[in-house]
């Protein structure tokens, strides 16, 4: 067991050593701009585990959050001088913002049923759409606006090293934070809400709680997602950013934070791929569908995902 | 007074189309516990059928059989291939049904592209009446009485006949009804294309209503569907039609006097109505 640890730990270390390296070895900037892409959308990925995997919650609202942090930073920068300072305040402010609204829904509705939760948080951030659309003076709507970004980010390759460096200690923390009793406790909520209340556990503070972290975390990835694009508009609060976050934490496996990871590097290549073959055969332009009907059969015969179904059948728990 | 009449007509005629499409959505709750994320795409598959179905026979009764087959059709499809396969498991449900509702908007700017489509009001229907100093839009009436129409047709079927005697038993206890040798599992794909179906058929009305039409259609519309099945209670079908003109006339007022919380004012009446009753305003009784 203690050997496996170990092993794992080896290997993570490797990979991450080899893609912190990447952007000396490789001089192709596409490949270094998806990369980055993904890092950020799976720290999305994971923030929605969090909720979806281990605490059986399933949030129609997520994007929410990731505009919150999106329009949090952009504005920020925009108002202000670019530097770092007004960049790291803008990422404080937007995990404020995010935590307390996660914090307030949460009360409201994580009471409800699976049915009513997901129906709220779609309508929710719906409205939070609608409301990015009409401040007009402050998001300047559907157009968006540009901004700069700190100097420091203007070297593609910083910024890279620094999504990275962000994706680690996200998913270290995030891995304290399931592993920790906590998170034990999140399981049991998951597993059998009546059960744990019997044993003392008040599931709803649990629930409340993990949808605060999950809120917060989704904050960050659109936070660096408007920098990495120095452009916010609407899209960001769009239900298929959500859409993304649910399709990539599905198919890299529900439960487990590397799946995410994983789910986020597949959906990404294969959307910039299916994108590049639109231009040759036209029906490739409608690739969502092909994600609508992978995540249904996903969905049905597949539901734990890539990591799940290998660590099944490696036939071992997390 | 005149700008009152028509605010109240507006906001009735809207009710009544969220009304055929949340009296599917909170009957199929109802029966299975089931919460169809794609009722949306059935509604939005509807007014394309519809339209279609116009420009290609030129009679709007024909367009409106036409959308209606459609969405029975569909509703069984989804049914059987969407359904079926994670029956009892709310979680995977909720999932899937969010996904075939991607996959039907999707097919939708596959078969009629990706642009807006114009809706015409069929000649018969068009223009309006005049009571006074009162101007009413012809159709605007004509979907409040449908609406009504269909209301209490369902309302009879629910209360005087057989089988909606099954669906009323089976939304109170289903594990009774199974137990008296009826199969509830049919009796729900009934109701699945029945509910489709009448999604469809609100699409169809909508079209002309609002003149054009575009796949995204079928989520806005949900989430209104979704406000006022919470509001009206899961499984009630009257509730679902007091809160459908509840939501379309404050929708419809708002929209006059503060627009910007047009949609806000729906959130906080479904906010307040989970907050204190939880069950909806119309709870479901033996």
């Amino acid at each position: 067991m203690i050997a496996k640890m170990r092993g794992n730990y080896l290997l993570l270390t490797i990979i991450i050593i080899a893609l912190a390296l990447f952007p000396f070895v490789s001089d192709s900037r596409t490949l270094t701009i998806l990369l980055t892409q993904i890092f950020i959308f799976a720290i999305l990925a994971m923030s929605y585990d969090v909720l979806l995997g281990y605490t059986g919650i399933v949030s129609f609202g997520h994007a929410m959050f990731f505009g919150i942090g999106a329009y949090a930073t952009a504005i920020i920068l925009k108002k202000t001088e670019p530097t770092m300072l007004s960049f790291f305040l803008s990422i404080i402010v937007g995990m404020l913002l995010a935590g307390i609204v996660s914090f307030i829904i949460g009360l409201l509705t994580l009471r409800l049923q699976s049915h009513f939760f997901a129906m709220f948080t779609l309508a929710v951030s719906g409205l939070f759409l609608v409301a990015a659309e009409k401040s007009r003076t402050l998001t300047q709507g559907n157009d968006g606006f540009t901004f700069r970004a700190p100097e420091f980010f203007a070297d593609r390759t910083t910024f890279y090293l620094f999504v990275l460096a962000c994706l680690l200690i996200i998913f270290l923390l995030l891995r304290l934070f399931v592993h920790s009793p906590f998170g034990s406790v999140l399981i049991a909520v998951k597993e059998n809400e009546t059960r744990s209340a019997a044993l003392g556990y008040k599931a709803i503070y649990y629930k409340v709680m993990s949808s605060v972290v999950a809120g917060v975390v989704a904050s960050l990835a659109g936070s660096l997602y408007v920098v990495s694009l120095r452009f916010v508009n609407t899209s960001v609060m769009g239900i298929d950013i959500t859409l993304n976050a649910l399709l990539m934490t599905i198919i890299g496996g529900v439960g487990t934070l590397v799946g995410p990871i994983l789910g986020a590097a597949i959906i990404q290549l294969a959307q910039h791929n299916l994108s590049n073959l639109a231009k040759t055969y036209p029906i490739f332009e409608r690739w969502i569908i092909f994600f609508g009907i992978i995540y249904i059969l996903a969905v049905i015969f597949f539901p734990k995902g890539v990591v799940g179904t290998i660590r099944e059948k490696l036939g071992r728990k997390s | 007074m005149e700008l009152w009449i028509n605010l109240t007509v507006n906001g009735l005629a809207t009710g009544m189309l969220i009304f055929l499409l949340a009296s599917g959505l909170t009957l199929i709750f109802g029966l299975m516990s089931v919460l169809n994320f794609a009722h949306g795409g059935l509604f939005a598959w509807g007014a394309y059928a519809g339209v279609w179905f116009y420009t290609v026979t030129n009679s709007f009764t024909l367009a409106l059989i036409g959308a209606i087959l459609t969405g029975a059709v569909l509703g069984f499809i989804t049914e059987k291939l969407i359904i079926t396969p994670v029956y009892g498991d709310h979680v995977q449900q909720i999932l899937i049904t969010l996904g075939f509702m991607i996959v039907l908007s999707e097919m939708l700017k596959v078969v009629w592209g990706p642009n807006q489509i114009a809706a015409k009001v069929p000649p018969a229907l068009s223009g309006s009446w005049e009571f006074g100093d009162v101007l009413i839009i012809k159709y605007r009436l004509f979907i409040i009485i449908i609406g009504f129409l269909v209301f209490g047709i369902f309302q009879y079927i629910l209360k005087r006949t057989k089988i909606g005697l099954i669906v009323r038993a089976g939304v109170l206890n289903k594990e009774m009804v199974q137990a008296l040798g009826i199969n509830i599992k049919r009796v729900f794909l009934l109701v699945f294309m029945t509910g489709a179906a009448l999604a469809a058929f609100g699409g169809a009305l909508m079209a002309p209503y609002s003149g054009v039409i575009y796949a995204e259609m079928g989520m806005d519309f949900a989430i209104l569907a979704f406000i006022v099945v919470v509001i009206g209670g899961m499984g009630s079908f009257p509730g679902s039609l007091l809160a459908a003109i509840l939501v379309g006339l404050a929708g419809s007022y708002m929209a006059y006097y503060v627009p910007d919380l047009s949609l806000a004012v729906n959130m906080i009446i479904m906010v307040i109505v989970l907050i204190f009753r939880p069950q909806g305003l119309f709870q479901v009784k033996g």
